[in-house]
């Protein structure tokens, strides 16, 4: 990567606390860097030498207002950030792109379903934007991971951080840091060296929201990081989307809030293809749930359970039976995928049988008499 | 008379050790010395015998009085239970009483200024020491020492009471209360816990085959509640365990119900500032028995298990593994019993609601929070159970559920069924008495085998599963075989605590 003395300049004059955003980005709109550097009678070429050597060190490409690669998306944008990093292409931004996010205490069934949709979409060529962050944010980059892995196609991802790019926090996300640099991009609008502080998030939130065609809120608190993008977005008028949950869990308190409020339900990769303008239900198969079928005393477990988390003593008084049997039907079950432990709490993982998953499949259901749709 | 002997015992962990109390009267300056390495509380005993011989009339010699303590071995002498025998040398030098009659008793308590007698720690350990002959002792005692050592043992309420008895010692005997010793009465029981199937079951496990029980659950879920109710299902202790609960019990001067011996399996649970020397034993001269010997052949009941120091959690492993602990100080060491059964409660969570949803914390806060208990503790529960707090329809409609009795009953029988079966209870089946004793279904290996390959049991945990599966196969009427179900039912009882780092 080559990086030029007008994106040096625009670096240091970033990472000098003296120069705000908003009068950086007025500066750029007329000048370019080196006008700018001058003009306001900078010449500080210890910065400067520092920053080339950082940038060039953590492969940190620069782009700034004015500048040929300065995304489109972010063009016409009111808050635009004056000068954005990125570690990767920033080609890949040209792709169909959809933001999700949520809370970072994710439920179990809030994992799977943040991975699941990362993993469906990305084999569906969009782009799946993301605040690297724990829990939602991480799982959904998972799930294209695991795509990526397993040897399909996948949109590149799209991560915007809060730090500067060569400071990965969280820490334990440092794997799938690099591993979406490496396939896709990484963007920050803050120069390197910059700790996470608490203040760079929701400013982060505007530039995640602002990328995104769609937003999609898979499990959020009533208060948090996630309705902060969602307020971002909602000011640019891009569509949000939200995964239903149980009333019961607090941490779909957020995301529960949005659809009463009349967001568009999420329960599969196929609402946000709608929402996208690609209806691909005609032209791609139904996602195949391999988990056989449970029945009887299996089934009244699922159903039981539902969409809650029930512990071994909560599952034995709602369906009135013995430790032995119950442990023994619960065992089967978490062996065919169907339930998953957290701390002896049991949650239901993915759709329950009787909606499965992708909403609407009448076509993969046997059409008998009794069928009357 | 010059010189006179009398005979106490002095105590160390739960034994006591003879003591032969050497007085001498001599020529000389009036004074007063005791030899024989005494410990404080026997330097201060020069005093109390002083004023308890004047209040009770009672001679005191001007002259000069010298005291032994003699003993075999080389601890310091202690306790103010040789007071008496103190005082009554005095008096056979002064020839009050005549040396051939103290010569056929023991002599064990403290003595009040006023001449009375009091009750000192360790009474059935010291008792038991001096094994060749009769004690006195405080008669506020005498009922609690009598269940054990039955009539060699009277009570008397002072010395004046000790003298003139001595003058006809041939018919001093105490009539031994009838009836002292009542059955055991529980004031909990088992049907008061409405709700709490699971627990329930793993607390009938627990006491059928001894394993060591963690609840895991917030604040309000009964957790407490349901470990108190542990020793009303407990198989009563046999005589064996009974003398050495209540030897353990008198040596830490700890109350006996009804005043007699312990019979039921007895209930420890110290509060988490517990302090290491009290939780092991220590901290004295006669090296106190701590909690952990206390709850031998009961329940040791550990509440808030994460406020514990890591140390004090940490002291618990050899006694666990052992069953006994060894104190040992710069003097001398002992080896205190200590085979009692773990029950530990604590929150899942550092919220402490850990329900997936309500919970406000991540994975890393988890995983923090029970950093602080070790593994290899942790892994000392066979059973680890998560409790939630009853729906309120459960508290309100349910019929009373089962009483302690019945589910004693059903222990009971299962713990016969395996001591008859392996000599030792499931919990300490070692790995080749496993093999021979509780041999798997194919089935049950087949579900075994999936879960140590997808890496959700360890090696150890696989031994720990296979002994509950033991006794949950034996409390279902299954002595031979243990089938798929049951090892079913022992996973489902061993929550995994760390959130693992799930495969999607």
């Amino acid at each position: 990567m080559v990086i030029d003395e007008e994106q040096v300049m625009a670096c240091a004059m970033v990472a000098m606390p003296s120069i705000g955003q908003s009068r950086l980005g007025g500066l750029l709109l007329r000048q370019t860097p080196s006008q700018a550097w001058k003009a306001l009678g900078l010449n500080d070429d210890e910065l400067l030498a520092r920053m080339e050597v950082a940038l060039e060190h953590h492969r940190i490409g620069v782009t700034y207002i004015g500048h040929q690669a300065y995304p489109v998306a972010l063009q016409a944008d009111p808050a635009r950030p004056a000068v954005l990093f990125h570690q990767g292409s920033l080609e890949h931004l040209a792709h169909r792109r959809v933001g999700v996010i949520g809370t970072r205490g994710a439920t179990a069934s809030g994992r799977y379903m943040a991975s699941h949709l990362g993993f469906d979409l990305a084999v569906n060529d969009v782009s799946v934007v993301s605040g690297l962050a724990r829990g939602i944010d991480a799982w959904a980059h998972r799930g294209v991971m695991v795509a990526d892995s397993r040897g399909q196609r996948i949109a590149p991802p799209i991560a915007v951080v809060a730090s500067g790019l060569d400071v990965i926090y969280p820490r334990d996300n440092a794997e799938l840091w690099k591993w979406v640099a490496r396939e896709g991009v990484v963007l920050s609008e803050s120069p390197p060296g910059t700790a996470p502080e608490a203040f760079r998030f929701p400013l982060r939130n505007r530039i995640l929201a602002a990328l995104s065609e769609v937003l999609v809120v898979v499990e959020s608190r009533e208060k948090g990081g996630s309705m902060i993008t969602v307020s971002e977005a909602m000011k640019r008028d891009i569509t949000v989307m939200a995964v239903p949950g149980s009333p019961r869990n607090s941490s779909s308190a957020g995301s529960n809030l949005l659809l009463q409020q009349g967001c568009a339900p999420v329960v599969g990769v196929d609402d946000v293809m709608v929402a996208l303008g690609l209806d691909h239900r005609r032209c791609h198969p139904q996602i195949y749930d391999s988990r056989p079928l449970p029945a009887d005393f299996d089934l009244r477990i699922i159903e039981a359970i539902g969409r809650e988390a029930l512990t071994l003593d909560q599952v034995m008084m709602r369906i009135g039976s013995d430790l032995v049997p119950t442990a023994v039907a619960l065992g089967r079950l978490e062996s065919h995928g169907w339930l998953a432990n957290t701390g002896g709490w049991w949650e239901v993982l993915g759709q329950l049988p009787r909606e499965r998953y992708g909403g609407n499949d009448a076509d993969t259901l046997p059409l008998t008499g009794a069928h009357d749709r | 008379m010059a010189f006179a002997l009398a005979r106490s015992a002095s105590l160390l962990g739960i034994h006591g050790e003879p003591v032969d109390i050497e007085v001498h009267v001599g020529a000389g300056l009036p004074g007063f010395t005791i030899v024989g390495q005494p410990d404080e509380s026997c330097r201060e005993s020069r005093d109390r015998v002083r004023a308890a011989l004047l209040s009770s009339a009672l001679p005191w010699p001007n002259r000069r009085v010298t005291i032994n303590l003699s003993m075999r071995s080389t601890v310091k002498r202690g306790g103010s239970g040789l007071d008496l025998a103190i005082a009554v040398g005095l008096l056979v030098v002064q020839e009050v009483i005549p040396q051939e009659t103290v010569d056929r008793f023991g002599f064990l308590a403290e003595l009040g200024l006023d001449g009375s007698l009091r009750s000192v720690p360790g009474l059935v350990p010291l008792v038991a020491a001096i094994d060749d002959r009769r004690v006195v002792v405080a008669e506020s005692a005498h009922s609690s020492v009598s269940v054990v050592s039955g009539d060699r043992v009277v009570g008397a309420r002072s010395l004046l009471h000790v003298v003139e008895s001595l003058r006809d010692a041939e018919s001093w005997s105490v009539p031994r209360l009838e009836g002292s010793v009542e059955a055991p009465q529980n004031d909990v029981d088992l049907s008061d816990v409405r709700g709490q199937l699971a627990a329930r079951r793993a607390l009938e496990i627990a006491a059928a085959g001894a394993h060591h029980l963690l609840l895991v659950g917030p604040p309000g879920a009964g957790k407490s509640m349901l470990a108190r109710r542990m020793p009303s299902i407990m198989p009563p202790l046999d005589a064996e365990q009974s003398l050495q609960s209540t030897i353990i019990h008198s040596a830490a001067h700890v109350s006996m119900p009804n005043g007699g011996g312990v019979s039921q399996a007895p209930f420890r649970a110290p509060h988490h500032s517990v302090s290491l020397t009290a939780m092991v034993g220590g901290g004295t001269s006669s090296l106190r028995p701590g909690e952990i010997s206390l709850a031998t052949n009961g329940v040791l009941f550990l509440d808030e298990l994460g406020e514990f120091a890591p140390s004090v959690l940490d002291a618990l492993r050899q006694p666990l593994e052992e069953g006994v602990v060894r104190v040992a100080r710069a003097r001398h060491s002992v080896e205190l019993p200590a085979r009692f059964l773990l029950v530990a409660a604590t929150n899942p969570c550092p919220c402490g609601e850990g329900t997936p949803g309500v919970c406000v914390c991540d994975d890393r806060m988890r995983m923090r929070y029970f950093r602080r208990f070790s593994g290899p503790l942790l892994d000392r529960f066979d059973l680890r159970v998560a409790v939630t707090r009853p729906d309120v329809g459960d508290l309100l409609d349910t019929a009373p559920a089962e009483s302690s009795n019945e589910v004693a009953k059903r222990v009971a029988r299962a713990r016969e069924t395996s001591l008859k079966r392996n000599g030792v209870t499931n919990s300490s089946l070692s790995g080749e008495l496993l093999d021979r004793f509780a041999p798997l279904s194919v089935s049950a290996t087949q579900l075994l085998r999936t879960h140590l390959e997808r890496g959700a049991l360890s090696g150890r945990g696989f031994h720990r599963i296979r002994r509950v599966a033991r006794t949950i196969a034996d409390l279902d009427d299954a002595p031979k075989v243990v089938d798929e179900e049951h090892v079913a039912a022992a996973l489902a009882l061993r929550v995994q605590l760390q959130p693992a780092v799930r495969q999607w």
